[in-house]
């Protein structure tokens, strides 16, 4: 009896040995299939960028579920936007931009190529000072124009490497207007008339050239990424406003059906300002 | 068990008695065929005198009912028909197709992801429609495929029914005095008809008068010895009398007119007939696999649903979130592919069995089949050719033997001799047997004949010697003749001489070789007739001996002229009195018949043997000649003894034999019904080579039990009414096409349609075959559910984004697997299958642990490493290193973050990166479809290399759109998987009963 108990545990100890050096080996597979495939990888570009022909756009502060909504009178409403922006807008204070980044020639690409093997790193960046953004840059207004009901929404393009968004020296730049939004069955609504006047900073709500192409984060460290801002002058108060800004460009195309946020964002506006 | 019964009379005389049955002498013994049953449908009716049967039935024995009472009792009994037996209703039988116990496996998954969805809606979950479509999908599949079994069973149903008689049987009744031919179904009880040799008795009746009447019960006995019916009622019990003439059964020669005493359900036949459904049906062999490997899958399901519900909790998720993997591994642990795998491969074997006339009721009856180790084979008909066929001639103090085989086209003995010609002149003449008319077209051996076994046989073989009989006969006028009974043992006819100048009468006779020889005092020896002396007495004794101890029927043929002045042209015989010689004849030889073995049986006997199937031969036939032919096909085999033979060579009494030197053993009815079922238990275990002869149909119920109680899985042949029992009880009931009743075929699972034993062992082959192609299709299924659910094990804890959906597994199960382990059933045979030992359907299961331990944890793990190398790679490729992936799951699936930043510092919106999503699933998808090319391969074989059995033969995977470089990364995991499984057959082969062996082996 204590036989066929020694061989039964002899027999489980060995099919556990077994499993074990299986497991082992196929983990080792795995990880040396997986350092080889690493090896294979560019550091700097991803060997694939299909995803990304058209590249995404977003704004900050983004809020919840890309909406902003504060009260004029409830200052800790919109503080929070304010702080977002603020932290945000950290790195391209100017003093940082001139310490970090070049001073570039604007509407040109600033392109960096390696030479064969040899890298040309790390790639140096273009200046985008925080004072571009005039009106919301937050240094004249601490609150954005938040308080005034005059909000600034930042426009970024999210960043790609190697994408060139134009061609022929044209910069892309940004318009906003009222999004057509569905509210029934084919029954569609734009709120254009309650967007009201928009001023866009820098002029025009361009990107300029200077800040493309992109070499990814690894070598291009200080890489500050260009920003537009929309400042809403006289947005109508109480209700919602279904935004939608998109990049202009003489390469990039909008996303379609697909994707709502590539080539273009969209986001609600509701700022409530008690009538007293 | 007790074969005394007690019953009542339904006339409520509360006649208590006990009512033991025999059956031409046989004792049914048995629960199913109840007394009562027979003791109520007959009543009285063979005791009563004429006088009272008529008023019984107020009708009269010389015009029979009036045609307006006969429609009155037609109105109440209704039609003179068996009715078919109540056939499970058809809703049941789809019904039953839903419940399978893999079915219940995909219901229960259904309502568990109809749970899910439910939670997940009210939840506003993204993708929870998943969850619906996976319902859906899995009811669908449960739906069709249940669909798909029950066509298969309509169809083998309906080519069952084409079998039955179409033709309406007719009758000869007199009624209002006159004789009319009617439509058998339309008798009542009480109708006078009219039966003549070659019809079948249309229902059961009173004897009122009889000429010569013999009739063949086979179908109700099986035994095929004919039964003389006379008026007289010779027994109390119905079924000995000889007044009595039952339903279904065939009137071989001879007159008898009747009276209707029971039609339709209420004769012996119907109520035998509905007996049958009292035998339960038992489970298939493939039935309890499945459930046994169902058991295997639900308890690895719930196991791994709740170890990853634990993890999940630990990890920090919710409640509700953590019961939702719970039930999504639950049912990603179901292979839905599974089901309609097997049905397929079992209904493809059903379509190969019916090509080779093995009609397959039921579709799991083909596996049992194949786990068969018991044959219980008839022997007439389908161990033999079902026709006395002349097989040897004694003449010329030589036996000559005929040409037995099927299409008669062997070589014939030497016919020069003139003492040939005087005995074919003898066994033309001397016999009653006719062709029916118009079968010119037809070969001698397939024409239908009117006569009995051996008058048809010696018709048959004297026109294919001498050639139409019937205008020889015709040539040979008769003059009178004395029919065959059983005190005379013998038949003659007188006839004119061919030659009108010779005016002699020429006397044949036939009949048993000891009173034939009785009757002469010549000999015919070449031509020249010699003294009957001590000589040739001998030598006549030493042939029929041994023609006797081959189990053959022996005939005597004699003849004389007769004494052309004591009876002149013109003479009165008179067949009564026998007014003219019958004794100093001139002996001609003697012929022997028998029913000679079907040519491929002996072949299928013994490939049987190999196979490590016992065929047991149970017969009603004699002991001889039951022994003959098992000596012949080789159910004896050559050199085996019986205890009686090793009793006459030792010359030692019977009982100090020791039992079990005996390989052989040939037990009668008899013995038998004394033999208690242990007793008879042990016959079976000590002697190899059994032959039951002399038995009931019911006896061979016992016989089945007794193999199932020794751990067999029996099939067991069967065509008679009273086999239907034993056919049910049968883990598989095989019934013959041609002669099979439809009550037998009801019961049977399977279905020949040549009535040939050696169909059977087809069948047994493909059921074989299909036992272990299914476990490769199985394995092979199987494989894939752990590189389905990894990825979403992975999900959980790793919290990588998700890298195989639900909706590509459904594809992956539904639509790209199916072809390859389809083609799995078509795989041939690894080794000689027949070489092999039945299963032990107690060890040698369908899934066994080491099937699935090796699918699980060592191929699917092997393709799960596999689908996360391409997952990773093509992640990597975009820009999401691996470790950059890990934890990244809450930020990917945020609908609001639209610019997530990769290893890179891309930025990527939700759409981007669910599409990136997509990508992937398909990138897993690839993976397990590489690794499955390398699966179906490895599966093909379980212990050969594959390169021993041939590479390509039945692969059809069909290739997708070549896409991108993702085919190629999980190639080095299918040389893997190759490689791999090369190396454990290789083990496997080399170190039979190993560590290795017992672990890998599947």
């Amino acid at each position: 009896k204590g036989e066929g108990e020694r061989n039964r545990w002899r027999e489980t100890g060995l099919i556990l040995l077994f499993y074990l050096v299986f497991y082992i080996f196929l983990g080792g597979m795995f990880v040396l299939t997986m350092y080889v495939m690493l090896l294979t990888l560019d550091d700097y570009k991803p060997t694939y960028q299909d995803r990304l022909v058209t590249p995404g756009m977003m704004i900050r502060p983004r809020g919840e579920a890309m909406e902003i909504l504060y009260n004029t009178k409830d200052t800790e409403s919109f503080d929070i936007y304010a702080q977002t922006l603020n932290n945000f807008l950290e790195s391209y204070n100017n003093s940082l931009q001139v310490q970090n980044n070049d001073e570039c020639p604007p509407d040109n690409y600033f392109i960096q190529e390696d030479s064969g093997e040899v890298r040309n790193n790390p790639k140096r960046s273009c200046q985008f000072n925080r004072s571009t953004l005039e009106e919301c840059s937050g240094i004249t207004d601490r609150t954005y124009g938040y308080q005034k009901g005059q909000p600034c929404v930042l426009i970024k393009l999210n960043r790609v490497i190697g994408m060139l968004p134009g061609k022929d020296g044209q910069s892309p730049y940004v318009t906003c207007g009222a999004k057509r939004y569905k509210v029934g069955q084919d029954e569609w609504k734009e709120d254009s008339d309650a967007i009201g006047e928009l001023a866009y900073y820098p002029p025009n709500g361009t990107f300029n050239l200077m800040y493309f192409p992109y070499y990814g984060k690894k070598a291009q460290l200080n890489y500050s990424q260009p920003l537009v801002a929309v400042k809403f002058l006289n947005i109508s108060l109480n209700t919602d406003v279904n935004v939608e800004c998109k990049i202009n460009s003489n390469t990039l195309k909008t996303g379609g059906e697909r994707d709502k946020f590539a080539g273009r964002v969209s986001f609600k506006l509701r700022i409530t300002s008690p009538k007293n | 068990m007790s074969s005394l019964l007690w019953f009542t009379r339904p006339e409520g005389e509360r006649l208590e008695r006990i009512c033991q049955i025999k059956l031409n002498g046989t004792e049914l013994q048995h629960k199913y065929i109840v007394a009562l049953t027979v003791c109520q449908s007959l009543q009285d009716d063979h005791e009563i005198t004429i006088e009272e049967l008529e008023m019984r039935y107020t009708t009269s024995v010389t015009k029979g009912l009036t045609s307006s009472k006969a429609a009155e009792v037609l109105e109440r009994d209704g039609p003179n028909e068996l009715l078919p037996p109540k056939g499970t209703p058809e809703y049941v039988k789809f019904a039953r197709q839903l419940a399978g116990g893999l079915q219940c496996l995909m219901w229960v998954a259904a309502v568990i992801c109809f749970i899910a969805f439910g939670i997940e809606f009210s939840r506003g979950t993204l993708g929870c429609f998943d969850d619906l479509y996976l319902a859906i999908t899995l009811i669908t599949v449960v739906v069709v495929t249940g669909c798909f079994g029950y066509y298969q069973e309509f169809k083998s149903t309906n080519i069952i029914a084409s079998f039955k008689n179409l033709v309406p049987q007719q009758a000869l009744v007199i009624r209002d005095g006159q004789k009319n031919q009617i439509n058998a179904m339309d008798l009542v009880v009480g109708d006078l008809v009219e039966i003549k040799g070659g019809d079948r008795v249309p229902a059961d009746i009173r004897i009122i008068f009889a000429q010569g009447c013999k009739v063949d019960n086979s179908s109700l006995t099986g035994e095929s010895e004919p039964q003389s019916k006379t008026p007289e009622c010779t027994h109390e019990n119905p079924l000995e009398t000889k007044n009595i003439a039952f339903f279904s059964t065939t009137c071989l020669e001879g007159v008898a007119t009747g009276t209707v005493i029971n039609t339709g359900d209420r004769t012996i036949i119907g109520r035998i007939a509905s007996l049958a459904s009292g035998v339960g049906n038992e489970k298939t062999p493939i039935a309890i696999e499945i459930e046994h490997f169902v058991d295997i899958i639900a308890g690895l399901a719930i196991f791994f649903g709740f170890t990853f519900f634990v993890v999940a909790m630990f990890i920090g998720y919710a409640f509700l979130e953590a019961m939702i993997f719970f039930m999504a591994i639950v049912v990603a642990y179901v292979p839905e592919g599974l089901l309609a795998t097997v049905t397929v491969c079992l209904s493809l074997t059903a379509k190969r069995l019916a090509r080779k006339n093995c009609v397959v009721k039921n579709l799991e009856a083909v596996e049992t089949l194949g786990s068969t180790s018991v044959i219980c084979s008839d022997k007439t008909g389908t161990l033999t050719q079902n026709r006395m066929t002349v097989a040897h001639l004694w003449f010329d103090n030589v036996i000559h033997a005929a040409d037995t085989t099927e299409d008669q086209s062997g070589q014939s003995f030497d016919q020069s001799s003139e003492t040939w010609r005087s005995l074919a002149r003898v066994a033309g003449l001397c016999n009653r047997a006719i062709f029916k008319p118009n079968q010119e077209s037809l070969p001698i051996p397939r024409r239908i004949v009117v006569g009995d076994a051996s008058e048809t046989a010696l018709l048959k073989f004297t026109e294919l010697a001498i050639g139409n009989m019937m205008e020889y006969r015709e040539r040979f006028k008769k003059v009178v003749e004395v029919p065959f009974n059983s005190t005379n043992k013998f038949q003659l006819s007188v006839h004119e001489l061919e030659d009108p100048m010779d005016l002699r009468y020429l006397l044949v006779m036939k009949g048993a070789p000891e009173r034939i020889l009785e009757r002469c005092s010549t000999i015919l020896v070449r031509g020249q007739e010699l003294p009957l002396d001590e000589q040739w007495r001998e030598a006549f004794q030493t042939a029929y001996m041994d023609l006797g101890s081959l189990g053959e029927r022996v005939l005597g043929f004699c003849h004389i002229y007769l004494n052309e002045n004591e009876f002149p042209r013109g003479y009165k015989f008179d067949s009564d009195e026998m007014n003219f010689t019958t004794s100093g004849l001139c002996f001609a030889g003697l012929i022997s018949m028998i029913d000679p073995p079907r040519a491929t049986v002996p072949d299928a006997v013994m490939k049987c043997r190999t196979a490590g199937i016992r065929v047991v031969m149970v017969t009603g036939d004699h002991p001889i000649t039951a022994r003959a032919i098992a000596a012949n096909v080789g159910i004896i085999t050559e050199g085996s003894e019986t205890v009686e033979d090793i009793a006459t060579r030792k010359r030692i009494p019977v009982e100090q034999v020791n039992r079990r030197d005996a390989r052989a053993c040939v037990i009668s009815g008899g013995q038998l019904k004394d033999m208690s079922s242990e007793e008879l238990d042990e016959a079976l275990r000590s002697h190899p080579e059994m032959v039951f002869a002399r038995t009931s149909p019911q006896q061979k119920l016992i016989i089945v039990e007794s193999c199932q109680r020794l751990g067999s899985i029996v099939a067991v042949t069967g065509d008679g009414v009273n086999d239907s029992p034993a056919l049910k009880k049968a883990d598989i009931g095989i019934a013959m096409g041609i002669a099979g009743s439809d009550a037998a075929k009801n019961a049977a699972d399977m279905i020949l349609l040549d009535d040939n034993f050696a169909s059977i062992v087809t069948g047994v082959e493909q059921g074989r075959l299909i036992f272990d192609n299914l476990k490769k299709s199985i394995a092979y299924t199987l494989t894939k559910n752990i590189p389905e659910l990894t990825p979403y094990l992975i999900y959980i804890t790793v919290s990588v984004p998700l890298p195989l959906g639900c909706i590509t597994i459904l594809m992956i199960e539904l639509a790209t697997d199916i072809f390859p382990s389809v083609s799995l059933a078509y795989e041939k045979a690894e080794s000689d299958i027949m070489h092999l030992k039945p299963r032990n359907p107690r060890k040698d299961r369908l899934v066994n642990e080491s099937l699935a331990a090796y699918s699980y944890f060592q191929i699917g793990a092997i393709q799960s490493f596999a689908g996360f190398t391409d997952y990773f790679t093509a992640m990597a490729q975009e820009g999401w290193y691996p470790l950059l992936c890990v934890g990244l799951r809450s930020h990917w699936e945020d609908v609001h973050l639209q610019d997530l930043q990769d290893s890179y510092g891309q930025e990527w919106t939700y759409a981007q990166r669910l599409y990136q999503q997509y990508t992937c699933y398909t990138v897993f998808f690839i993976s397990i479809e590489i690794c499955q090319i390398a699966d179906v391969l490895i599966r093909k074989t379980r212990r050969l290399s594959i390169f021993q059995q041939g590479f390509f033969r039945s692969v059809d995977v069909n290739c997708m759109e070549q896409m991108g470089q993702w085919w190629f990364v999980p190639i080095p995991y299918g040389i893997l998987i190759f490689v791999y499984d090369e190396i454990r057959k290789l083990g496997v082969r080399r170190h039979p009963g190993s560590w290795w062996d017992q672990e890998l082996y599947y």
